[in-house]
């Protein structure tokens, strides 16, 4: 199925590959180079590249190329999520998933490639199972490591494995039984010049981390389950359950695992946190332009925006800006053109705004279109839904565990166009 | 030399292919040393500097020995380390990789389940002849043993078995003890046991599906974890339930893996529905619809390639059922910092599910990307509303018409583009067109933006009232132009133009054809002057009769227009590569571009000439009419080919035509037969392959004449048929039809 792995930097050096079955010259790769130079920003280089031979499918995450080599007919979807899976891993593993730390950890990175996939047909993918078999490194246990010559692989076989719910090992123990469900929300909004929204839409997931002994049986209720139109859930959940009283009842997997995900499209129902009030105009002669921009709350009932952060792609022709910010700090890439304004809390009393000058290249003609603004920001306490979690009950155990609920609601792809 | 000295390994070597003859001997010296193999840790910090020079691509095979060595040891760790090293050089080093085997197999009897089924795996991943005879008892051995890694291992194995010595007998054993295993207790030993039996039984058309095994894999499907039930679900396309019962059961069965968090897995069953419930339409139908949540959720992803991946597939979904995502249109608008490929695949999803709620709102958004900085897209946004404009010509037009004032050279070429294509396509929009082109003062300055410009002035010249002058222009720069498709384009125009308003064209008419025929070196334009002059001297009348044809061909827009095809048109490239590389693409485009006036002057020399209506030869009794359609790529055919089943199978009674393959060719063309490929000259077995379309279907034919000589050959033309979808009708039709033209040709004497 999958034949062969290379990761790939952004410079386009090679820096790792893994093959699954015969081995695949490096020169296949050229034909992702040929298609990676074609598409000038890494970006844009397409998901799947055919070839006389095979079909290179790729994804690009943290500045790395993923490329994977097919042979045979396979549903794309499939690779698609495999090589995210891939990514995700590591990142699980070594915190971040970057070219350096794959390489520092290059043995690990080679025995997890061995473990998810044997002969290409993907093996152990579960975060929990994976960690089993082998220990993820940390900077604790690698001392000890080196002192003691110990290895971090698991000396003995998943139990997992031999459990009869596929998704949890048998023989849990815990001497502090808690129970943790952060549910967490992205707006994904695109907002026009006036600010009235073009297109809003929310994307959530409940992530869970459940430390409960033995086989608990839980049930998560929730306030308005009616909220929720596209709901998909972990292999876990009962769906007969959700579709006929909406509760979600489950047996757990054992510590992290995302429970649920769900989409709100209704539009009336997406709160828009934040107004953004911009005029950026550039002037037909004396190569200059001007911009102000203002941002206040709108709907955030009552909570306090964190970590606002404001990108705008300038055009090509902008040489430098020369702006005053009443709070944060901003800073403006020549280089990448980007203007990133970092604001940090916002303030409900006096809104923060970035105004003054922005210089052209001279003699260039004025840019046709304004650039959009793409707004980051975070809220604690708060789902914008709505959504609420109403009770968590536990079975089939004795113990009365520690539940907790945490609501984060962050922007997404939110634009606002100018 | 202390501990922390060998441990700064990876830093030192900037450059692995410079030095690494003292590298290789250092690390054997390191290796071979005593002390060091007495401390573990030392010894194991050696052997991983030996990986990471592998990785880093410096060839230290050299130190095959030491590195079998140090496989004997208790950290599985360095275990698997070791036999990272073999399997990337056992193939170089096949004789010291023997070596090596003793230590695998002892590994192999390990108590510890974790150890064998690592030996197992990588004694399978040795690549090298002569392998099979040490790892078939092992392999046996695996399949029994009683921890389900080591099965898995051992399953998969097999296969690895199977092609190390591609040549050879399937072992019929193994194949029984494979698909003994498929009832497992544990779920991933019996998706391998599919995955294994399918490599293994390759050339005998993969793994067999029958009712229990099917039974079977449906029962297991919530156990198997999402990589399995998405591989599952492709196998059980093979399974053909015997009932509607047993349908309604299986699909039932299914129904909530339609709504899988894994868009892989909801992706698959719905092809799993559409191929099971292809005679009721309506399960197909509630299907989609209820796929469609998850498929939009795809679209909205975090990773760009699984929204690009969700949209080709909402693209497949829209070809049978156009207005299932209408409502949910604003999901399709691009983002600004979207990769280019997304926009694009949103731009032709916009166009598909305009309808008269929606489209004021989508115009308004296509507008906004038709200023972006890429000119690609720019361009590919003005092509869409000249699309849309099909339906909605007016709102378009004005659109259209605003963008010309941008004055923006990459925007004005494709305006004038999509206005050509448009007249051609809606022509009442024609008056609005020529009034807006002759207020257009810039004129394009690409090749393409030309060509257009110079067919609406010549085919509505008479409209347009400054057309002679701008023509005049053109005709003045004739020096300097250098693209030679603009300079035919200039003068079919030109001559058209004369034909309506003689009297301000005769004289630079004149000039451009003295010009191309005395000094062009472009020899196809020099000729293409002199047909233009020759036929002009046969007087006005006959040229305008060869030179004008239909100035539109509303009929297209029927065609081109929005059509709901069959689900089964699509339901086989559903979730596989073809859509997504762009190949089912092709197949569209080549649609639309064999469709539109391309501007050649081939089509107008020829008025009518696809309309012709061919009969065949002597009639036949069964009516079916046969059409050419959009051209096959040979890759689709192939793909086809592989695809479907010969419905028809039958030998003619006579020998191939021994007339000139130019001549079969344009015979079969003449009955509306296309022929793709045949063998050159008198070669034996002489083929040649077909296709054609009739009556909404897609026929593809071979022809095959074995050696006459040969002794069990009647030297007779034997056709097979295949076809999608099926139709018995039309292939007797097409087989008589057939017949008849190679008999015709087998007695004329040529």
């Amino acid at each position: 199925m999958i034949h062969s792995l290379f990761l790939i930097n952004n410079g386009g050096d090679l820096f790792l590959e893994k093959h699954w079955k015969s081995v695949i010259s490096r020169s296949v790769c050229d034909y992702f180079f040929e298609a990676r130079e074609k598409a000038v920003e890494p970006d844009n280089v397409p998901p799947v590249i055919r070839t006389p031979h095979h079909y290179l499918i790729n994804i690009y995450r943290e500045k790395i190329f993923f490329v994977s080599v097919i042979q045979t007919e396979v549903p794309p979807l499939f690779v698609i999520e495999f090589l995210h899976r891939v990514a995700e891993t590591f990142q699980d593993y070594f915190g971040e998933c970057s070219e350096t730390t794959i390489k520092d950890n290059v043995v690990i990175v080679y025995e997890l490639l061995e473990e998810m996939l044997d002969n290409g047909f993907p093996l152990a993918t579960e975060s929990n199972i994976l960690k089993e078999l082998i220990r993820p490194p940390t900077i604790l246990r690698s001392v000890v490591n080196t002192i003691t010559g110990s290895s971090n692989v698991g000396e003995t076989l998943p139990t997992g494995q031999l459990s009869t719910i596929p998704w949890r090992r048998a023989g849990v123990k815990y001497t502090n039984n808690e129970a943790y469900f952060d549910v967490v929300e992205e707006i994904d909004a695109i907002l026009d010049k006036s600010g009235t929204t073009v297109f809003a839409e929310i994307q959530g997931v409940v992530d869970a981390c459940v430390k409960l002994s033995g086989m608990p049986d839980l049930t998560l209720s929730f306030m308005n389950p009616r909220l929720l139109d596209d709901v998909s859930f972990h292999p876990c959940v009962r769906y007969k359950r959700w579709e006929s009283e909406r509760v979600i009842s489950f047996i757990p997997p054992d510590g992290n695992f995302q429970l649920m995900s769900y989409h709100i499209s209704a539009q009336n129902l997406v709160a828009i946190p934040v107004y953004v009030k911009q005029n950026i105009s550039f002037f037909e002669t004396g190569s200059s332009g001007r911009l102000d921009i203002t941002v206040g709350p709108k709907q955030t009932m009552g909570k306090t925006v964190e970590c606002l952060v404001v990108t705008v792609h300038m055009p090509k022709v902008v040489l430098s800006a020369n702006l005053n910010a009443t709070q944060g700090t901003y800073n403006y890439d020549p280089v990448t053109k980007i203007l990133v304004w970092d604001i940090g809390k916002l303030n409900p009393q006096k809104f923060p705004n970035l105004k003054g000058s922005l210089s052209l290249q001279s003699g260039a003609p004025k840019p046709e279109e304004n650039p959009s603004l793409n707004i980051d920001l975070k809220i604690q306490q708060l789902a914008i839904s709505g959504l609420k979690v109403n009770r968590l009950d536990m079975y089939g155990e004795k113990y009365k565990p520690f539940k907790g609920v945490k609501y984060v609601t962050k922007a997404g792809k939110f634009q606002v166009r100018t | 030399m202390n501990i922390l000295d060998d441990m700064g390994a990876p830093e030192e070597p900037t450059m692995p292919y410079f030095g690494s003859e003292e590298t290789v001997k250092e690390l054997k010296r390191a290796l071979s040393n005593p002390h060091v193999q007495a401390d573990r840790l030392r010894y194991k910090n050696y052997i991983t500097k030996v990986i990471r020079y592998m990785t880093q691509g410096l060839d230290v095979s050299a130190l095959f020995m030491d590195m079998v060595k140090a496989s004997a040891t208790v950290d599985i760790v360095q275990k698997k380390l070791v036999y990272l090293y073999m399997c990337t050089y056992a193939s170089d080093k096949p004789d010291l990789a023997l070596l090596a085997i003793n230590t695998l197999r002892k590994d192999c009897a390990d108590p510890n389940p974790m150890v064998r089924g690592l030996a197992l795996r990588n004694m399978c991943n040795f690549r090298m002849p002569g392998m099979p005879e040490y790892i078939e008892q092992p392999i046996v051995a695996g399949l029994r043993d009683k921890a389900s890694y080591v099965r898995r291992v051992a399953v998969l194995g097999c296969a690895k078995m199977h092609s190390l010595q591609p040549n050879t007998d399937i072992d019929g054993s193994i194949v029984n003890e494979l698909y003994a295993l498929l009832r497992d207790p544990d779920p991933v030993v019996l998706v391998n046991c599919l995955r294994a039996l399918e490599e293994i039984l390759k050339d005998e058309g993969g793994v067999v599906i029958n009712k229990p095994i099917a039974h079977h894999l449906l029962n297991r499907m919530k156990d198997l974890d999402s990589w399995a039930q998405s591989e599952v679900l492709t196998f059980l396309l093979r399974y053909r339930p015997r009932s509607d019962d047993e349908l309604f059961d299986i699909l039932s069965l299914l129904d909530a893996f339609l709504q899988s968090a894994h868009a892989h897995v909801a992706v698959a069953t719905l092809r799993l529905f559409l191929h099971l419930a292809s005679a009721h339409p309506a399960v197909q139908a509630d299907a989609l619809l209820r796929t469609s949540a998850p498929l939009l959720a795809t679209c909205g992803a975090a990773s760009r390639e699984l929204r690009f991946a969700g949209l080709c597939h909402v693209q497949q979904v829209m070809r049978s059922q156009p207005g299932l995502f209408a409502t949910h249109y604003k999901r399709f608008f691009c983002g600004y910092s979207e990769p280019s490929y997304i926009k694009f695949r949103k731009m032709e999803i916009l166009v598909e599910l305009v309808n008269d709620e929606n489209v004021a709102l989508v115009l308004e958004e296509l507008r906004s990307y038709c200023t972006d900085v890429s000119p690609e897209l720019a361009q590919a946004a003005i092509a869409a509303i000249g699309r849309i404009a099909r339906t909605y010509s007016e709102k378009c037009l004005d659109i259209l018409t605003g963008l010309l004032a941008l004055k923006q050279d990459h925007i004005t070429s494709a305006v004038i583009q999509t206005f050509r294509d448009l007249v051609w396509f809606c022509p009442q929009s024609t008056a609005a067109v020529c009034q807006t082109v002759e207020a257009c003062v810039d004129n394009p300055q690409d090749s393409e933006g030309k060509q257009a410009l110079l067919w609406l002035l010549g085919e509505h010249g008479e409209q347009i009232s400054s057309a002679p002058y701008v023509m005049e222009g053109y005709i003045d720069g004739l020096k300097t132009e250098l693209s030679s498709a603009v300079k035919m384009e200039l003068l079919s125009a030109s001559v058209k133009m004369f034909l309506c308003r003689p009297a301000e064209t005769q004289d630079m008419l004149g000039r451009l054809l003295h010009y191309y025929i005395e000094e062009e070196s472009d020899m196809c334009v020099r000729d293409r002057a002199l047909l233009y002059y020759r036929v002009l001297q046969r007087g006005v009348e006959e040229t305008r009769k060869v030179v004008t044809g239909p100035k539109s061909d509303p009929s297209m827009s029927v065609l081109t227009g929005r059509q709901e095809e069959p689900i089964s048109l699509w339901a086989s490239t559903f979730n596989t590569l073809g859509p997504l590389s762009g190949w089912d693409l092709c197949l569209q485009t080549a649609v639309i571009s064999a469709s539109e006036p391309s501007g050649s002057a081939e089509n107008e020399l020829l008025p009518g000439s696809t309309d012709v209506t061919l009969s065949s030869p002597n009639d036949t009794q069964e009516e079916i009419s046969l059409s050419l359609g959009p051209p096959l790529s040979h890759e689709t055919f192939e793909k086809m080919w592989l695809d479907l089943e010969i419905l028809h199978r039958q030998t003619l009674g006579f020998p191939r035509p021994k007339t000139a393959p130019d001549t079969l060719q344009a015979a079969l063309q003449l009955v509306k037969i296309q022929t793709l490929a045949f063998t050159p000259g008198d070669a034996v077995p002489w083929k040649a392959y077909l296709y054609t379309r009739g009556t909404g279907t897609l026929i593809l034919a071979e022809l095959l004449q074995e050696d006459p000589d040969a002794p069990d050959s009647e030297g007779s033309l034997v056709v097979s048929v295949k076809q999608q979808p099926g139709n018995q009708q039309t292939i007797r039709g097409f087989v008589l039809i057939l017949k008849s033209v190679l008999q015709t040709l087998n007695v004329d004497p040529l």
